[in-house]
């Protein structure tokens, strides 16, 4: 009787602004997904989840969970809070509905009021919050309205039933969780889950009686000889010797205790700080595409301000020249004026020149005139080729090319005729002013082109922006792992070192020395036990002692047998899941012919190793794939159990760690597993898209497996008390 | 006079402005001093050619008051120094010859005394077309017309 989740609401939920059907998540058997950019309302789905099982929610600010009572204020919409009157109260909650089984439908609501007392809406003091009552209510499938249910018990039970306490841990994946669900280097981590799966329990429980029927069995036979046979030297001193084996053996046994206890101390910090180092590797690597993006963020924005404060010299920058913007008609004006100038300037001239020499020769040149170098010219060729015909020295006609040739000389001279000659100084401006009343057409566009340069500086600084936003995100979500973000890389080194040293220290003494050391007093015991028990049959005593302590010791060392091979077959098992689950996330990826491989060490924990298709361990490899094998693990714990797993999986899949072959693996793999999942990811959404989600989104949207896809969205760059997230549903 | 020392003559004049107008030469005009709410222009001429500009398109001619109620600030020879912004204005000055009550050719045959009357009129003409734009200015800052933007006086030329 699989457990289904039918549908999740919020209500003033944190960004979930509004009523319940306002915010309403319809989920189906099979996979959901909802795919939601950071802020948009991932983690609260989680805490959704935190405040029906747990009555916590985790703060985002310190990464605590708190208790329910402790957060009224964070968890309700700022939007909500901001539109409540003083006086006036909001209710704030969670709504989940899910089928058990083909009879039953439930619906559990958890909320809280709370009345506004004061102006300030983020203080905790404004409000005043009031607990409601658990609501529990339930249905038969065939009929449509719920009734409540009552007692408290079963109020419990209805909520057990939706995920068992015990099976949670393999529910929920967020992130990290999933390395702490399974720690390795920690011996009970893996008998948990052994013991979860099997009556191993049971074998262990008769294990110990035996042992204990065992002991009792050989003080009867003790006692008995005692007093049958008190003088016996030879045999009290065996017995002795017997109980001096056994004093070394339990001495030698506590030792063993102790260095284990080192080595799976040091394995545990070895095991942190691999993760720690994985962390400061990806940190590093997003540090590293962080440092050159930020440089160039403060360069555009230079460059932005830089260009909004050169705007109004493009008024007078002779490139620019926008105050020459509506001058045409005075420029036409000025050349006009200047045109008149000149021609006013030659007529007065020439009446000067007339008045000075009455009789003198003269004439306007016309235009077409022969220029200064024609008429050298044609004097030197004795030839007139404006009339084309000889002027040989001496005619009058080479003299009057001689007279022309002075007058054209004596012009350019130029004797003063005027007071102030401002020929030079009218021209000069006009030659000089070119640059800017040549532009007056174009303006216009100039100032166009320089607002369009505006917004595509605004526009490449926000979008640099995003991207630094959307890697320090990523770069948030690797430290919110709760490991210390500025420890050196030098410390970690050094601290890993010393772990791997104390490690092999630990190995060593106790292959090396404790072990053998056990093996020999586990010989010399035995050769005693049999020394006394022949010693014994010398003695009159009833055969049922002796029969009875000899069938006790050889059903304990079974019952030992029985419970390791216990143990180990489903070590086995696991492993065989796990490899199968391992090969199915990784079929995407380039990784190929490497197994899963677990290992018993001496204390009992299972060593947990990648090997290569040569047998060899692969260490080092990232984060994600890291992550990827331990998920195997999980689902193999569930599948390797014999009853079908019956709760729904509720996971934030870090997608960014796993690299997107593994993804598709992830999604065809819990599909075989879990009869429901609910996955919320970042890593489809792509805001430029006009679905919101990217390529990858649109595979997995057409995907017979998946059942329901939602986009969640909140607007861009809005206040803190505008802040809504709504869905869509594209599937 | 050469024609050198004629533009000479116009480029040592130190143009004045109404003391009344300090406060919006202060708004607009005062770059890398403090953080204006308004965009800014650099030197005071910036925003003195701009106005001059404004009041001349938009017909605003403002007679300054009394010398003692006016200020002046560097002459007409420093203005952009390295370009021919001035040779431009001069050319629309120039242009302006009929308003300002000169003829061209009547220039070059005046006495030194008379050329310098010319060139106070010019100057007039600047400062009374000036005061008119930055009276304008004034007026739209007052009464909050102005709206802040980059291109604030781009966009008040096209108005």
């Amino acid at each position: 009787m699989a457990s289904i989740i039918n549908s999740i609401s919020f209500k003033n939920f944190f960004n979930y602004y509004g009523d319940f059907e306002d915010n309403t998540y319809n989920l189906e058997e099979g996979i959901n997904i909802i795919i939601a950019d950071n802020g948009a309302g991932k983690s609260k789905f989680f805490n959704a989840f935190l405040w029906l099982f747990y009555d916590q929610i985790l703060d985002s600010d310190t990464k605590q969970k708190i208790n329910i009572k402790n957060a009224g204020v964070k968890i309700i919409s700022d939007k909500a809070k901001n539109e409540t009157a003083v006086g006036d109260y909001i209710t704030c909650g969670v709504c989940v509905e899910y089928t058990s089984g083909t009879r039953y439908k439930y619906q559990i609501i958890k909320s809280f009021t709370a009345t506004r007392l004061d102006e300030n809406i983020t203080d905790e003091s404004s409000w005043q919050f009031v607990m409601n009552e658990l609501e529990v209510n339930r249905t038969e499938l065939v009929l449509h309205k719920y009734k409540p249910v009552y007692d408290e018990n079963e109020k419990k039970q209805i909520i057990d039933k939706l995920i068992m306490p015990a099976f949670r841990q393999y529910s929920f994946l967020q992130g990290e969780e999933v390395d702490d669900i399974i720690d390795f280097s920690k011996k009970e981590s893996i008998e948990r889950a052994v013991e979860n799966l099997t009556d191993i329990k049971k074998y262990e429980q008769v294990h110990k009686l035996l042992e204990e029927f065992k002991e009792k069995a050989f003080r009867d036979v003790q006692k008995q000889l005692k007093t049958n046979n008190a003088q016996n030297e030879r045999f009290d001193n065996a017995v002795k010797e017997k109980e001096k084996i056994e004093q070394q053996l339990a001495q030698e046994k506590l030792k063993l205790e102790q260095y284990n206890e080192t080595l799976v101390n040091a394995e545990a910090e070895k095991n942190k700080l691999d993760k720690r180092y994985a962390n400061a590797e990806k940190r590093k690597e997003l540090d590293d595409q962080l440092k050159p993006l930020r440089k160039k963020l403060r360069d555009k924005k230079d460059e932005f301000e830089t260009f909004l404060d050169r705007i109004n010299n493009r008024f007078f920058d002779g490139n620019f020249a926008w105050i020459a913007l509506g001058f045409e008609n005075e420029v036409n004006k000025f050349n006009e004026l200047n045109d008149d100038f000149l021609d006013e300037r030659y007529r007065r001239k020439t009446l000067k020149e007339v008045e000075k020499n009455p009789n003198d020769f003269f004439t306007v040149m016309p235009i077409g005139s022969p220029d200064a170098a024609s008429i050298d010219k044609m004097i030197k060729q004795e030839h007139c080729y404006v009339c084309n015909r000889e002027a040989k020295r001496g005619t009058p006609a080479h003299n009057y090319l001689i007279k022309m040739n002075e007058r054209q000389k004596s012009e350019e001279v130029g004797e003063p005729f005027v007071k102030n000659d401002l020929k030079n100084f009218f021209g000069d401006l006009q030659i000089n002013a070119q640059p800017f009343y040549t532009k007056s057409d174009s303006i216009k566009d100039s100032i166009i082109k320089t607002k369009e340069k505006e917004v595509e500086l605004q526009d490449s600084i926000e979008r640099l922006k995003k991207r630094i936003k959307s890697l320090e995100d990523d770069r948030n979500t690797i430290m919110i792992a709760g490991h210390d973000a500025e420890q050196s890389a030098r410390d970690i080194i050094n601290d890993y070192n010393g772990a791997v040293r104390r490690i092999s220290d630990a190995e060593n003494k106790i292959n090396d020395i404790i072990v053998p050391k056990i093996n020999k007093l586990k010989r010399d015991l035995k050769t005693i036990n049999e020394e006394v028990k022949s010693l014994n049959k010398s003695n009159n005593i009833p055969d049922g002692y002796n029969d009875n302590y000899e069938v006790l010791s050889d059903l304990e060392e079974a019952a030992g047998k029985a419970k390791d091979k216990v143990f180990d077959g489903m070590i086995n098992l696991l492993e065989e899941h796990a490899n199968i689950h391992f090969k199915n996330l990784i079929k995407n990826n380039d990784l190929s012919g490497g197994i899963l491989k677990f290992e018993k060490n001496l204390n009992g924990s299972i060593n947990f190793n990648y090997l290569d298709s040569k047998g060899n361990s692969v260490y080092g490899s990232s984060e994600g794939f890291q992550r990827m094998k331990k998920f195997s693990v999980v689902m193999a714990i569930i599948s390797a159990n014999n009853a079908e797993y019956n709760y729904p999986l509720l996971a934030d899949a870090p997608i960014s760690a796993f690299g997107e072959g593994f993804t598709e693996g992830f999604f065809e793999a819990i599909g075989d597993v879990f009869p429901q999942s609910i996955v919320l990811v970042k890593e489809l959404y792509k805001r430029e898209d006009e679905m919101k989600i990217n390529e990858l989104g649109k595979r997995l949207l057409k995907d017979a497996r998946v059942k329901t896809m939602y986009v969640n969205h909140v607007p861009e760059n809005a206040e803190q008390i505008e802040l809504i997230t709504t869905q869509t549903k594209l599937k | 006079m050469t024609a050198q020392e004629f533009k000479i003559t116009i480029l040592l004049k130190r143009p004045r402005y109404a003391k009344s107008k300090i406060p919006v030469i202060e708004a607009f005009a005062n770059k890398g001093q403090s953080k204006s709410e308004y965009s800014q222009f650099g030197p005071i001429y910036e925003l003195y050619i701009y106005a001059f500009r404004l009041g001349l398109k938009k017909g605003l001619k403002l007679p300054l008051p009394p010398r003692n109620s006016t200020q002046d600030f560097i002459e007409i020879g420093k203005w952009k120094r390295d370009s021919s912004l001035v040779d431009f204005l001069l050319m629309i000055i120039f242009s302006k010859s009929e308003e300002i009550g000169f003829n061209w050719n009547d220039l070059e045959d005046m006495e030194e005394k008379e050329l310098n009357v010319v060139v106070s009129n010019i100057v007039e003409f600047i400062e009374s077309y000036a005061n008119g734009g930055l009276q304008y200015l004034q007026e739209e800052w007052e009464n909050d017309n102005l709206i802040n933007s980059s291109y604030l006086f781009a966009d008040l030329m096209n108005g």
